[in-house]
């Protein structure tokens, strides 16, 4: 028991401790120096730099000023840092091997943040989710999609797949799908569907809708017709202007039509037995 | 049911609202309804859908409506009694693109006066020191377009319901409507068409003369000898064809204002 207490009293008058008392302060300044710098560098350039931009010098700042902290840190407590390399180059074959996911996300990150397709606060489509960017992190993407749910996107999937960046441009178009019976006077249809856009604030003047015959569908002739609008307005316009051409084509006597079935039984077969309301089948007569 | 009232000379200035009752201005396509109480406001507005743009009367009553009778309305409260309720005209807060009725050309050193007719909002502002901006109502929502070369150079502008004229008088003087000239000088060795022009509404300010009928400064647009810029000049005074003009409102965005250089295709398509 004297002896273990011995060692306690000589490791605590020797230099070591001395050593990991300064190691300690010296990881605890350099948090706080992190943090106060990464934040004074967020403030400063907030002003100036968009919020993806801003995310990014705050962590690398953050980062790279605790690690010169740590290094320092290790160096008080006495580590040769050329053999702690050295290993580290060891170590590093074998983390490579264990992280593979970790190491391809935190790549595809880099990448990501380099080529910019999108920044946080944009709104983005992957896959069959739809959602505004939070935040770009080394290993993921953070979305809120519109029925506020929290998705982590792993970087490596976003690289790999393909990415839609839905607020990249101010105006966008909405294709409008139209169908009109097959006896309507497609220049009065057209006309009609001009006006309606013309008269739509939301819809831009320039450029102008456009319209394009799709084709001979199987109950109605389908219609194609694109309008543009303020990103901001895109769904307002596509709720309202439906709503206009329906009121429209009813004005103007447009039938739209709904789907047709034709049942033919072959030209061998019996003709199909027709009843009125008031006839019996005349099994039951 | 709307009752006579004093009618002013004008459908802007200053008003004294009478306790629990509320005023009722036409304007062009716009209804608008301000309804005072003690320590709140409440404010509607609509707009008819068919309305004869050439139409240039304006009304004001007092009227027994409440302003949540008409399409948009809001309230406001305040812990201050307030009555006095100013109206001013403002110009849009976006570029107005406005176009000849058939595009014209003008030839290497020529010069042209075209008159634009730009629609107006109308600022709601209490008499407090400073004004207490209650909130901007478009007397006619313009549609909205897009200037540029292409669907990802450019800007969001408004597009104007009417032709821009070189002649003063084919030009409908309307109240709710204010008139720029343009003056577009081509300086070029080649011959300008002009399709499309952009008017840089939020520079300009906003004159009455006498008659009743809102104006703005004269805009000079020069395309330069190489014919790839246009040089933008506003006159910081009323044009002359304003009779005794008084100014009611200031550019919204008079940073920029004097002379600009811009791209040719940011001014002319």
């Amino acid at each position: 028991m004297s002896e273990y207490w011995n060692d306690i009293i000589n490791f605590l008058s020797s230099e070591k401790l001395w050593a990991v008392t300064r190691a300690i302060i010296v990881v605890i300044v350099g948090l706080v120096i992190a943090k106060l710098a990464s934040s004074g560098l967020t403030t400063i350039a907030s002003k100036k730099i968009d919020p993806h931009r801003t995310m990014v010098l705050k962590r690398g700042s953050y980062y790279l000023i605790l690690i010169l902290f740590l290094v320092t840190a290790l160096h008080q407590l006495g580590f040769n840092l050329s053999v702690l390399l050295g290993a580290a180059g060891i170590f590093s074959v074998a983390i490579g091997f264990a992280s593979q996911t970790s190491a391809s996300n935190l790549i595809s990150g880099l990448f990501l943040v380099a080529e910019r397709p999108f920044t946080v606060g944009d709104v983005i489509r992957v896959g069959t989710t739809t959602g505004e960017v939070l935040s770009i992190d080394p290993l993921s993407v953070k979305l809120r999609t519109f029925d506020n749910l929290f998705v982590r996107i792993p970087n490596e999937s976003l690289i790999k797949s393909e990415v839609t960046t839905l607020s990249r441009f101010p105006i966008r178009r909405a294709d409008l799908l139209v169908g009109v019976a097959y006896k309507e006077d497609l220049k009065k249809v057209r006309a009609i569907l001009e006006a309606v856009a013309d008269k739509n604030p939301l819809c831009l003047e320039e450029p102008k809708p456009r319209y394009i015959f799709q084709g001979f569908g199987d109950s109605s002739l389908d219609i194609q017709f694109s309008v543009w609008a303020k990103r901001e307005n895109f769904l307002d316009l596509k709720n309202t202007i439906y709503e206009e051409i329906k009121t429209a084509f009813d004005e103007q006597g447009v039938e739209i039509p709904f789907p047709h079935v034709s049942l033919y039984t072959g030209s061998v077969t019996e003709p199909f037995p027709i009843y009125t309301t008031d006839d019996k089948p005349l099994d039951q007569s | 049911m709307a009752t006579e009232f004093d009618k002013p000379p004008h459908w802007w200035g200053n008003f004294t609202l009478p306790h629990e009752q509320s005023l009722q201005w036409r304007i062009g396509p716009l209804t608008l309804i301000v309804h005072c109480l003690d320590g709140e406001w409440q404010i509607g507005h609509q707009r008819t859908a068919d309305f004869d743009n050439d139409d240039s009367t304006w009304e004001f009553q007092r009227c027994d409506l409440l302003p949540e009778t008409l399409d948009k309305h809001s309230r406001y409260i305040f812990s201050k009694i307030l009555k006095q309720l100013t109206l001013t005209p403002r110009l849009a807060d976006r570029p107005i693109i406005s176009r000849p009725r058939v595009p014209f050309n003008l030839t290497a050193g020529e010069e042209v006066t075209l008159y634009i007719s730009s629609p107006l909002w109308i600022e709601l502002t209490l008499a407090t020191s400073p004004a207490t901006l209650l909130e901007e109502v478009a007397i006619q929502r313009p549609s909205d377009t897009w200037f540029g070369s292409s669907t990802l150079e450019g800007e969001l502008c408004y597009a104007s319901s009417t032709h821009c004229r070189i002649n003063l008088a084919e030009l409908p003087q309307r109240v709710h409507r204010a008139i720029t000239p343009v003056v577009i000088r081509n300086q070029a060795e080649t011959t300008l068409t002009v399709e499309r022009i952009n008017l840089p509404a939020p520079l300009l300010s906003v004159y009455a003369c006498t008659n009743g009928q809102l104006w703005t400064p004269q805009v000079t647009l020069i395309r330069g000898k190489h014919g790839d810029m246009a040089e933008l000049k506003i006159d910081n005074k009323a044009p002359e064809q304003a009779e005794s003009p008084i100014r009611l409102s200031r550019p919204r965005d008079t940073a920029s204002a004097g002379v600009l250089i811009r791209a040719f295709n940011a001014v002319f398509s």
